[in-house]
């Protein structure tokens, strides 16, 4: 089943316009890595998501339930964390968390079970400091647990490691792939890194639509081409192996750097083949071999393009 | 429902947290008790300045009544305003909103919680200003005995929902709190405005703010009152489910 459903949703600001005709939909169980520049329109379609911005067109289903503007049923099943979080900075986590869920409407004595539970998840059990006091990480942690409290469905970050230091943002990436047996993630980002790390679908927003959407390994292997790194202990090795008339085809797609040599090729197995046949053939003996998979950095410069 | 009473709470607490009511209550009970006192002395203060100026009556009851009116008509629901023209942009430029908004807080909620507490906590600063004038005037002039204090009182009161109604749609048009007072600045003028051509002159909720003292006096009754306060009622009422129908509408 899918989560979210996004269909021919459009939106302009004035003249601009930010989304066009995007499709989207997030399967349950995925943690799903929604990647755009800044500016690509990330934000604006997770606040159509939620209600809080009329789209010009389309539709959006929530667990099956269309999403309507202003008031809308559908965020019981969304947990949400904006960009930076902001809270009433004169409570502190606890306090707050108790808010929130007097407002979702749950009994007294589940608000401090839950409450507890997600502060523990989050690391702030036992931090009496007020919500003022915070550090951004520890306001993106209580985020995360705010937008837990309702057991939702579906969790919507938006970019929730940018503003972070790196231990911030390994805080965040591990209690979202703890999260994730239990919850599907949709997470918008531009840190390529982040989505590699937790996410298993991903989909490219550019120009206002998806250009590619797929799992992770369906769009690598679609899209980039494979790369074979060589590297010799002495440049005179390279020379030698580039002397070769078996190599010759594959020189002028490929990359040198000192001892180096990155060979490009669709059919990466064949050049294994012939590389394999050289080096048995001349003696000669690299000092490493590697099979380079695409990194999404090449495929999302391909296809913001 | 329980979104609301959460609100509430969570308003009240804001309000005690920054201040907002302490300032408010302290500009209002300012007002009270320096109201009889300002009336009762400045005859004498002046005097004992400017030994040849001309003596004004001895002061009465009724112009420590005109001190409370003019003060609190005037410099107290200023404050008031200004106190809550930030209710909601502050909220709005934070984005504290969106979180609970998210949650399923209705919109309504939000802008009748924060409209009950901003009432309660004015009702509260201004009949204590008026109990203070109260026993001030009573404590100074013994003897004076005024018809219709409290009824005058209520007028100026009701007209206070008024002026937060003004507000509130202010507040929810607006994203920056400077130009939520202004707008309620601009449409209290035009009221006003109206207030003074003839032939509706006599309905306009102008009237609660600026007769409350010849009702005291008794150069007018109780009964030229009466129209100008249901209007006031109305427009109020009228004015908070325009802020909720615009706040439905509002991207957050």
């Amino acid at each position: 089943m899918n989560v979210l459903r996004v269909e021919n949703l459009s939106k302009s600001f004035g003249n601009q316009k930010i989304i066009d005709n995007l499709n989207l939909s997030v399967p349950e169980g995925s943690v799903f890595g929604f990647i755009g520049q800044n500016g690509a329109g990330k934000t604006t379609t997770m606040k159509m998501v939620l209600g809080l911005l009329q789209p010009d067109n389309g539709e959006i289903y929530v667990c099956n339930e269309p999403v309507s503007f202003g008031q809308t049923k559908t965020n019981q099943f969304i947990g949400y964390l904006p960009d930076v979080p902001e809270f009433y900075n004169y409570m502190t986590s606890m306090q707050y968390l108790r808010l929130c869920g007097e407002v979702i409407g749950v009994s007294k004595a589940e608000i401090e079970q839950r409450g507890d539970e997600l502060l523990t998840l989050v690391g702030l059990n036992g931090v009496s400091k007020k919500i003022g006091g915070f550090s951004r990480g520890m306001k993106q942690r209580l985020g995360i647990a705010q937008a837990l409290l309702t057991q939702p469905k579906l969790l919507i970050c938006d970019e929730p490691t940018s503003a972070l230091d790196p231990v911030g943002r390994k805080e965040i990436l591990d209690i979202l792939r703890k999260i994730s047996k239990t919850t599907t993630v949709l997470f918008s980002t531009h840190i390529l890194s982040d989505v590699e790390r937790i996410c298993d679908r991903v989909a490219f927003l550019n120009g206002g639509k998806i250009a590619i959407c797929g799992t992770l390994a369906e769009i690598k292997a679609l899209h980039g081409h494979d790369s074979l790194l060589l590297e010799f202990s002495a440049n005179s090795e390279l020379q030698m192996f580039r002397k070769q008339e078996a190599i010759k085809p594959f020189l002028p797609d490929s990359e040198e750097n000192n001892r180096e040599i990155i060979l490009h090729s669709r059919d990466i197995k064949k050049v294994q083949h012939v590389l394999f046949r050289v080096f048995t053939e001349t003696g000669l003996c690299p000092a490493k071999m590697e099979i380079m998979e695409p990194s999404l950095e090449s495929l999302f410069l391909e296809v913001i393009k | 429902m329980s979104g609301y009473i959460a609100f509430v709470k969570k308003e009240f607490t804001e309000n005690m947290k920054n201040y907002r009511f302490l300032i408010m209550f302290a500009v209002f009970l300012i007002f009270g008790i320096t109201s009889a006192f300002l009336a009762k002395f400045t005859p004498e203060i002046l005097s004992a300045l400017a030994a040849d100026m001309e003596m004004s009556p001895e002061p009465v009851a009724l112009d420590a009544w005109k001190q409370f009116y003019k003060n609190i008509s005037g410099v107290g629901f200023s404050a008031f305003i200004i106190l809550y023209g930030s209710c909601l942009s502050g909220e709005y430029s934070k984005g504290t909103l969106v979180l609970m908004v998210t949650k399923g807080l209705s919109r309504k909620a939000v802008i009748l919680a924060k409209y009950t507490i901003a009432a309660i906590l004015m009702t509260i600063s201004y009949w204590v200003s008026y109990a203070a004038t109260y026993g001030y005037t009573a404590f100074l002039w013994q003897d004076a005995s005024l018809p219709n204090v409290a009824l005058a009182a209520l007028a100026l009161w009701i007209a206070g929902f008024l002026y937060l109604s003004i507000l509130m749609i202010g507040c929810v048009i607006f994203r920056q709190t400077f130009t939520s007072i202004l707008f309620t600045g601009g449409i209290v003028a035009v009221i006003s405005l109206l207030g003074i051509i003839e032939p509706i002159a006599k309905f306009s909720p102008f009237i609660l703010t600026t007769k409350n003292i010849d009702l005291i006096s008794g150069e007018i009754t109780l009964s030229d009152f009466m129209i100008p306060a249901v209007v006031s009622i109305v427009i109020s009422i009228l004015g908070l489910l325009l802020a909720i129908r615009l706040f439905n509408k509002k991207q957050l």
